[in-house]
């Protein structure tokens, strides 16, 4: 990213230009998808009320979610850092784990069924009321358009 | 004592050592939750002014107040509802005793959402100031504050962005309200005095206040949070101040909480700082905010509050946020651009001192104070 433009008005700073910099910068990235990360969903836990207005942001945060909503169930590596006993304790872990994992996947792939139907019904309710505002914005705007005509 | 409490003590201060008689009236109260009467009541004196402490009337029904004020916050209430928070509200009949007694010129009183606020206005309208430190919040659309507004004597503002408000809400002509505000020291205190005493390395963002959901405090530690995660950069987060928000197991070994400071050591924390970080949503003035410019540090504030965004627009001294990516760009830009920060941090001190001088702020205080007598 350049910031030549920053640093050359650092004497005589222009917030508000800089600003419309950096929002074009947000809106670039956010197109190339680096903002969809469940990191950033997390961090907007508290603030979806004040997105109400930034419709954009909002559609970046149900991709965010999308990209979290399965939960990863598979196997994974298991290591074990204390030096002593290492072999034997990790046997002891994946005996552990072949005895669990079944009960685990069950409850796992439950949370993510839940998981996947709560967000097919966030988006589901966002596109229906985005259709149903675009229709009454567009009455709106053929009800003021026939007043202006008529004298 | 809180922002309003400070301000309103700050300007009795001022007119005071300006030569005029000046009685600061207030309750035996210190918790604004709890209103339990604390302090002794009485009078003393503290340098300019003559201080008197009433005790806050008993037999509140808190239960009542607390379901009314729930019930107002989330919408929709009735008039019933309002006449239950206002009436569970905090009052003083001593004070009021006290204000019929001793009949002065003016009575500058606020904040606006006290049931003491209203009953003083309500019964010396036309001597009465009211200093509301309005937000945009459920509150101010109770019903009965458009009256108060128009009844008062005048109105005193601690903003632009604030008087907007309440000429939208409460349709009051521009010549009822006035922009005062508070007038602010300069201070010069060493950028690196916070970071050698507390061993900190590491650049950090600064927080000062009340802790709470309304500060925005726990969106500050999500956003410290992932921003420490997604970019890999050691960010640390000071907080002074004091509130009960729960700091996220991962930040926490990144946040110094220096609680209750002095003056000169939070001052010399925002000096020291990368940026001062402001999340609150409603702010009628915000003092700490204009501390952390005379520190010459620039600020990150909320989009969504129209007091700090005005601040940031005019002053050229703070970028503003409505989301998170937006929060890592502006943070990143401040750790990486030196001469930016600089430049950001003199535009807010430049800002501060042309603008909330305490001789700007006290001709502005007595003008608001005379233009009451010309109408009458």
């Amino acid at each position: 990213m350049d910031t030549e433009a920053v640093k050359i008005g650092a004497k005589n700073v222009d917030v508000s230009a800089l600003m419309a910099e950096i929002r074009a910068e947000v809106a670039r990235k956010a197109s190339e998808g680096v903002y969809t990360d469940l990191r950033v969903a997390l961090a907007e836990k508290t603030n979806l009320a004040q997105l109400k207005d930034q419709d954009g942001f909002f559609t970046l945060y149900l991709e965010s979610l999308r990209e979290a909503v399965a939960i990863d169930i598979n196997d994974f590596p298991i290591v074990e850092r204390r030096r002593a006993f290492s072999p034997l304790l990790v046997k002891l872990k994946k005996s552990i784990w072949n005895l669990l994992k079944f009960y685990t996947y069950r409850l796992w792939s439950q949370q993510n069924q839940v998981n996947s139907m709560m967000l097919a019904l966030a988006e589901e309710l966002d596109d229906r009321y985005r259709r149903r505002i675009d229709a009454l914005e567009e009455r709106v705007r053929d009800l003021e358009s026939k007043r202006d005509i008529k004298p | 004592m809180g922002g309003a409490e400070t301000l309103i003590k700050a300007l009795a201060e001022r007119a005071a050592q300006a030569g005029r008689t000046v009685h600061l009236l207030t309750t035996c109260a210190k918790n604004h939750f709890t209103w339990e009467n604390e302090i002794p009541a009485g009078s003393h004196r503290a340098g300019p002014l003559t201080i008197h402490c009433f005790p806050v009337d008993g037999g509140r029904d808190l239960p009542r107040f607390g379901r009314a004020q729930e019930r107002i916050s989330r919408g929709p209430f009735t008039a019933e509802d309002e006449a239950a928070w206002l009436s569970e509200s905090v009052h003083s009949r001593a004070l009021l005793e006290y204000l019929t007694d001793n009949p002065f010129d003016r009575i500058v009183v606020g904040p606006y959402l006290f049931g003491l606020t209203v009953d003083v206005c309500r019964q010396f309208p036309s001597r009465s100031y009211l200093l509301p430190c309005l937000h945009d919040e459920a509150f101010a659309r109770v019903s009965i504050f458009t009256k108060l507004f128009h009844d008062v004597a005048g109105i005193l503002f601690n903003s632009e962005p604030e008087k907007e408000l309440a000429q939208r809400l409460y349709a009051i002509p521009d010549t009822k309200g006035h922009v005062v505000g508070m007038g602010l020291d300069p201070y010069n205190v060493d950028p690196r005095a916070f970071t050698r005493r507390h061993g900190l390395t590491a650049p950090y963002v600064v927080y000062s206040g009340r802790r709470e959901p309304l500060k925005g405090t726990p969106l500050l530690f999500d956003y410290m949070t992932a921003f420490r995660a997604r970019t890999g950069r050691d960010v640390k987060l000071v907080l002074t101040g004091s509130g009960d928000v729960p700091i996220p197991p991962a930040l926490t070994p990144h946040v110094c909480d220096v609680g209750f400071v002095s003056e000169l050591e939070k001052h010399e924390a925002m000096a020291g700082a990368i940026a001062f970080c402001h999340p609150s949503l409603n702010e009628s003035f915000s003092i700490v905010l204009l501390e952390a410019w005379l520190a010459q540090t620039p600020a990150l504030v909320r989009e969504s509050c129209a007091v700090l965004l005005d601040h940031c627009r005019r002053s050229n001294g703070g970028f503003w946020f409505g989301n998170y990516p937006e929060f890592e760009e502006e943070l990143s830009r401040l750790l990486d651009d030196a001469p930016l920060r600089d430049a950001m941090g003199k535009a807010g001190r430049d800002y501060v001192v042309q603008n909330y001088s305490w001789p700007a702020v006290e001709s502005k205080l007595f003008a608001a104070l005379e233009a009451k007598t010309k109408d009458a």
